[in-house]
């Protein structure tokens, strides 16, 4: 049975006038200022379509008509893949969903220590986070300092999806050759590349630039994702105030021209295409110029997008990285803020929020842990109350009448085991019993959680021989964009 | 107005950011017939060091320190002709070549550290983004520039800032100019490894190191 989660979206700050103001001014964006787009082909398909297209400044302006035909192909619905069948999750704008943490450069380690991550703790945390109940799409939560950056995507794969029963979250740094080369090492495991088109077992994410820009390697792999049946996360990396106007509602326009700027280039390739409206937006921070996930505004903004893409009947991907270093007292009231904002506001896939740490450079398996039960106590939220004739209970309030208790009923027992959350690292004990059970942090007592996880887990869930075929595979596909690369540089 | 007053504008809107009204007075003192040199060291440079101390007191946010920059810049701009006309060279802290890395389009930082340099008095030449070893080289010979800032905010695209460095080096040019390195993710180990010669976390640090590269 495929997973289909909880549904969220009973918090609003837009009202529906708001929204389609900001539709309406998106139109004015898209269709009178339009995005730039570096890579040729994508300008050629827009023009084919009908849309105006300045080829000397690469500019594309997406009338009205054309932008809702481009949506009207968006499907709301479709299905992303695990390796099992109970893995598989059913995507809809309702539904709430977790991606972990990704590309963080440090990792904080069992031991407390800081340090660059390597390519064994990608394996590592990919291992860790594959047993936590709650996530549900896997991402590469490092990029490890012992590879060559350029193409290391190729070794990310090799470094997550052996190891994962969940959907993979994949990049491609390089353009179509990335994609193509995700495809071959998908397809180790899934016995055909058109195995892989059919039922791919990943997806792909482009990350635009702000204000209205992408890049070359964005619409490559947006148009190679769209020929191959590839999932693709559309997304804008905002900082509003920086890159985008500071008013919330602003950074929403820019935003929303953007994504859907390649969310229309993706069907107009292939209408179908399933597209996630998607964001890792955050504030400015106005004394230092940093980027800070876990600022209030940053939530506001979040929850708000995802009413954006839900007036358009999108899936919508936000949540991003907490800005603590350690798991303190910052890390618990960040996290517990962001994801429950965004589960409630119905961000379908609440983004990075396993582990990432210090505006996306760290990597923390304490945090991971931690992260997992407060994911746990926030779909405890979503699921909400039930109100009918068994819970309003009327029978048994007469029944027990005046005084007396409730233990003793069948239907407390029911209810208590179908609906309460019972944590796993939260403590609810009292000082004395605390203190006789070795006085514990939350975060101590997380990194023993990680520490047995990491002792009883170190396999891949696919073979080994699959395993070393795609870190074979990656490996020639790494070295092989390193010589690209310097061809480049050489020029 | 009197040019007493001109130059207390000048330093009041310098500390507010408001630079189109900046450059009208500045443009306003010439025709006073104020002394170029003066109103530099009296009105503009308290001013854009009282907007640095409100800064690093947060009483003072990052759009407050672009428009006051701005505001410096403009007027600077004016004075600095004006001394030129006169036939005195009013030398510059030092020539500064910036530019964002090849394969990196992030402009927002690269612009930050460039106004902030520009308002403490370097000569500035902003390359832009997606800027390649070439043209960096290019610009630093045409320029006789001290010093050159690369901006990298990709873990993918910061090692080329060392390959700049490289070429460099292979140019045989690489102790002609001082090298500084930044962008979100560059460390202080990062610009150790590629032999830069300094690195600043924020763009105020970055102002205090290319002075202190000056002095070396």
């Amino acid at each position: 049975m495929p997973i289909r989660g909880l549904k969220g979206g009973m918090l609003k700050f837009l009202s529906d006038d708001d929204l389609k103001a900001i539709h309406i001014a998106t139109v004015e964006i898209l269709s009178e200022i339009g995005v730039k787009m570096e890579y040729e082909p994508a300008l050629e398909i827009f023009k084919d379509f009908g849309a105006k297209v300045d080829f000397k400044n690469k500019v594309v302006k997406i009338g009205e008509d054309l932008l809702r035909k481009g949506l009207s192909s968006a499907p709301s619905t479709f299905t992303l893949y695990g390796k099992t069948e109970d893995t598989d999750i059913k995507v809809d704008p309702q539904r709430v969903y977790t991606i972990g943490g990704s590309s963080a450069l440090n990792v904080f380690d069992l031991e407390g220590k800081y340090r660059p991550a390597v390519f064994d703790d990608l394996i590592k945390f990919t291992i860790l986070l594959n047993q936590m109940e709650n996530l549900h799409i896997m991402h590469a939560i490092v990029i490890p300092s012992d590879i060559e950056e350029y193409g290391v995507d190729r070794l990310l794969f090799a470094g997550t999806f052996p190891y994962t029963t969940r959907n993979y979250y994949s990049q491609s740094q390089t353009g179509a050759d990335g994609v193509i080369e995700q495809l071959k090492m998908a397809a180790v495991f899934q016995g055909s590349e058109d195995a892989v088109r059919q039922r791919p077992m990943f997806t792909e994410v482009v990350c635009m630039v702000s204000p209205l820009k992408h890049e070359k390697v964005n619409s490559e792999v947006i148009i190679e994702c769209a020929k191959n049946n590839i999932p693709i996360y559309v997304e804008v990396d905002a900082m509003p105030g920086g890159t985008t106007p500071a008013p919330i509602a602003g950074c929403l326009v820019e935003q929303n021209a953007n994504v859907l700027a390649g969310i229309v280039l993706a069907q107009l390739v292939k209408p179908g295409t399933p597209c996630i409206y998607s964001i890792a937006s955050g504030l400015m921070d106005m004394t230092s110029g940093g980027y800070s996930g876990a600022a209030p505004e940053t939530n506001l903004l979040h929850c708000c997008t995802a009413q954006v893409a839900h007036y358009y009947n999108l899936p919508f991907q936000g949540g991003t990285g907490i800005d603590a270093k350690i798991s303190d007292a910052q890390a618990g009231y960040e996290r517990a803020m962001q994801v429950l904002s965004n589960a409630l506001a119905g961000t379908n896939f609440v983004h990075l929020s396993f582990g990432m740490m210090e505006m996306m450079m760290l990597a923390s398996y304490e945090q991971v842990v931690i992260d997992n039960e407060i994911m746990g106590a926030t779909y405890r939220m979503l699921k909400g109350v039930e109100v009918d004739d068994f819970s309003l209970s009327v029978d048994l309030l007469r029944k027990t009448g005046h005084g007396g208790h409730f233990l003793n009923y069948k239907e407390t027992s029911e209810y208590v085991r179908k609906n309460n959350w019972i944590p796993k690292l939260t403590n609810r004990d009292p000082w004395n019993t605390w203190q006789m059970m070795g006085a514990k942090s939350m975060s101590e007592l997380a990194r023993e959680e990680a520490k047995r996880i990491l002792s009883k887990y170190s396999e891949p869930v696919i073979s080994k021989e699959q395993t070393e075929e795609i870190l074979k595979m990656a490996k020639a596909y790494h070295k092989k964009a390193q010589e690209k690369l310097k061809k480049l540089e050489n020029k | 107005m009197s040019i007493d007053e001109i130059k207390k504008e000048l330093y009041d809107n310098v500390l507010s950011g408001d630079f189109e009204i900046t450059k009208e007075l500045a443009q306003k003192a010439i025709k006073e017939g104020i002394n170029p040199l003066e109103a530099i060291n009296t009105c503009l440079i308290p001013a854009i060091e009282l907007v640095g101390e409100k800064f690093g007191k947060r009483e003072y946010f990052l759009p407050d320190l672009m428009r006051s920059a701005n505001a410096m810049k403009s007027a600077l701009s004016l004075f600095e002709e004006e001394i030129h006309k006169s036939g005195i060279e009013r030398k510059s802290l030092g020539k500064i070549i910036i530019g964002t890395v090849k394969g990196d389009i992030h402009e927002i930082g690269k612009s930050i550290v460039a106004a902030l340099l520009s308002a403490r008095g370097f000569d500035v030449t902003d390359l832009g983004i997606d800027v390649d070893a070439e043209s960096f080289i290019n610009k630093l010979i045409e320029k006789d520039a001290d010093i050159l800032a690369m901006s990298a905010l990709l873990p993918i695209t910061m090692p080329y800032q060392g390959v700049v460095i490289e070429e460099l080096k292979k140019k045989g040019l690489r102790n002609k100019v001082k090298v500084m390195v930044g962008g979100a993710p560059v460390t202080q180990e990062h610009a150790d490894k590629i032999g830069a010669d300094g690195y600043a976390d924020n763009a105020v640090d970055a102002v205090k190191l290319a002075e202190k590269l000056m002095t070396k």
